[in-house]
């Protein structure tokens, strides 16, 4: 068993290795399935598997923007970035970042960072949960009333009612295709920035809808600002955590690893799952991880790390079923489709 | 593509000009500690980790450090387990930084 | 490819800049030092002195430490990227009419 136990040179902690790349393949495959940025549970995973909390969360900000560099490099999705918009929420995010990351030192001088954080997270985990189950809801309420109750057009006009306020210096995105204060992007980043960089995750859950509900961003022109923000603020956040020396380097490798190889099988059952079923699955998947870092908070420790990693095992496994069952057939056509081609002629 | 590997290369560069990195660890109990000099006295300890002995074994060896520009973490105090970074100048022992493993909750777990 | 050489360009000079308004902003709230236990880190082969360079990096000058993890990540990042489309090109699948979702 030596074997699997890695020793983390800056933490000076032995963690078992193979428990970090699986939460690196499960972070890639329901990151990638879902669209959702799986981050939220490296954070808590890592802080399971035995490094200290403020290790936990610096480590996780690098991976992510390692996995960033992934995605960004492989679907170069630039072509949908407001550079103008971006550049302007760089300055709310990575200030925020830093603030975030301040109040991590703050509260770990204080003693209280690993409550605190486990605390927030549990609200961000419920939040999360209750958007899927609220969403499957909504969903099948439609169709039993054949889709005729048409909700959501009254939300979405927030943003009309944010351009109103006239603060200097205005600005016009065009791109985006608006005018507004320019303090409403920053400020949207700046509250983004703050929870990435205290919970150490991309915040793209949080800064998706701040751009399409209350900037007012094209939701396509929404997707390219976000992950350009992601990778600037994963990229400043390790940094940042790296200054104040609360990152183990070695375990952002061991988990990059596993996460690149799990995007690519998350992405690719996207391609052949139906259904909403899934969505109960990441909803449960969400609710497991809230319930594991209530027992790490009452030191049921073991308890904690089985849950955890049960459920991310027995989630990822369905994905890569999936994946696997799906490739097999399509593979499976096209060679029978050649078949019956070549017997044709 | 030029460009990133011109950047690439600046980084580099600048990371090995600040290449004077090679420093010493020790660790072992506190025998005192005088914060008008900021000199340190520490009684080292081996690396042989075990349950009794937790941040390892005591040994003969005594060491004075000079703290005067060292990060100091948690004050150091006479039994305190701590493990100094340190750099020799000439027959002086100068500390970088300072872990106060003992007092340090941080890794506890 | 051109905007994204830009872009890459300035998320980098602006991860290399900032800290230096971070670092005047003080270090005083990380009163909790941590300190590498190199002495533990003693065999000689590269994986070893790799890890051996980064923790001494880490005890000594905590900027280096940081552009390498800053600047490893990102390149690890890309290098993943590439060995993966090169992988899943391999397999036969077809990959452009999926769905592409991210982060």
């Amino acid at each position: 068993m030596d074997w699997m136990i890695m020793y983390m040179p800056i933490a000076g902690v032995k963690i078992f290795w193979p428990g970090l790349v699986l939460i690196g393949f499960a972070v890639g495959t329901i990151g990638g399935f879902f669209g959702m940025g799986g981050a939220w549970m490296v954070t808590p995973g890592l802080n399971i598997l035995g490094f200290p909390m403020a290790f936990a969360i610096g480590t996780d900000m690098a991976h992510i923007a390692g996995k960033s560099m992934v995605s960004t490099m492989r679907h170069s999705k630039f072509g949908n970035v407001d550079y103008k918009l971006g550049l302007v929420m760089i300055v709310g995010t990575m200030a925020g970042i830093e603030v975030g990351a301040q109040i991590v030192m703050v509260l770990e001088r204080l003693g209280s960072v690993e409550s605190v954080v486990r605390w927030v997270y549990v609200g961000l985990l419920a939040l999360i949960a209750w958007l899927v189950f609220y969403d499957y809801y909504k969903a099948t309420q439609k169709k039993k009333q054949g889709d005729v109750g048409e909700h959501g057009a009254e939300g979405i006009t927030w943003y009309k009612t944010l351009h109103k306020i006239k603060i200097p210096p205005m600005m016009h995105f065009k791109a985006a295709g608006f005018t507004c204060s320019a303090w409403l992007p920053i400020t949207a980043s700046f509250v983004t920035g703050v929870l990435a960089g205290f919970l150490g995750i991309g915040g793209g859950l949080i800064r998706m809808p701040a751009l399409v509900y209350l900037i007012g961003c094209p939701t396509h022109i929404a997707v390219g600002t976000d992950l350009f923000e992601v990778m600037i603020s994963g990229l400043y956040g390790a940094f940042t955590y790296a200054i104040k020396g609360r990152i183990e380097i070695v375990a952002v490798f061991v988990m990059l690893t596993g996460a690149a190889i799990g995007a690519q099988i998350g992405t690719v059952a996207t391609k052949y799952a139906k259904g909403y079923g899934i969505r109960i699955a990441f909803g449960i998947a969400v609710l497991c991880c809230m319930i594991s870092i209530v027992l790490k908070e009452f030191k049921f420790n073991q308890a904690a790390a089985v849950l955890i990693l049960g459920t991310i095992g027995v989630i990822c496994a369905y994905i890569v079923k999936i994946m696997i069952q799906g490739a097999i057939e399509e593979l499976h056509e096209k060679k029978s489709g050649n078949a019956t081609v070549k017997a044709v002629h | 593509m030029k460009n990133i590997i011109t950047i690439g290369m600046l980084i580099l560069a600048l990371v090995f000009s600040v290449n004077a990195m090679a420093s010493e660890v020790i660790q072992g109990e506190c025998l005192a500690y005088d914060a008008s000099t900021n000199i340190v006295k520490v009684k080292e300890f081996d690396t042989n980790f075990s349950k009794e002995f937790k941040y390892g074994r005591p040994t003969a060896n005594e060491s004075e450090l000079d703290l005067s520009n060292a990060q100091i973490g948690m004050k150091p105090e006479p039994k305190d387990i701590l493990r100094i970074a340190y750099k020799v100048d000439g027959s002086k022992k100068v500390g970088l930084k300072v872990m106060n493993v003992s007092k340090q909750d941080l890794m506890k777990k | 490819m051109r905007k994204l050489q830009l872009v890459v360009i300035i998320g980098l000079m602006v991860a290399v800049l900032m800290p230096s308004l971070a670092l005047a902003g003080g270090d005083k709230a990380s009163a909790l030092i941590v300190v590498a236990d190199t002495r533990v880190i003693t065999e000689t082969d590269y994986y070893h002195g790799f890890m051996r360079y980064l923790a001494d990096a880490y005890n000594t000058n905590i900027v280096v430490f940081a552009i390498w993890c800053t600047v490893l990540t990102a390149l690890y990042g890309v290098a993943l990227g590439f060995l993966m489309d090169f992988l899943m090109s391999k397999t036969g699948l077809d990959l452009k009419s999926r769905k592409i979702i991210e982060h």
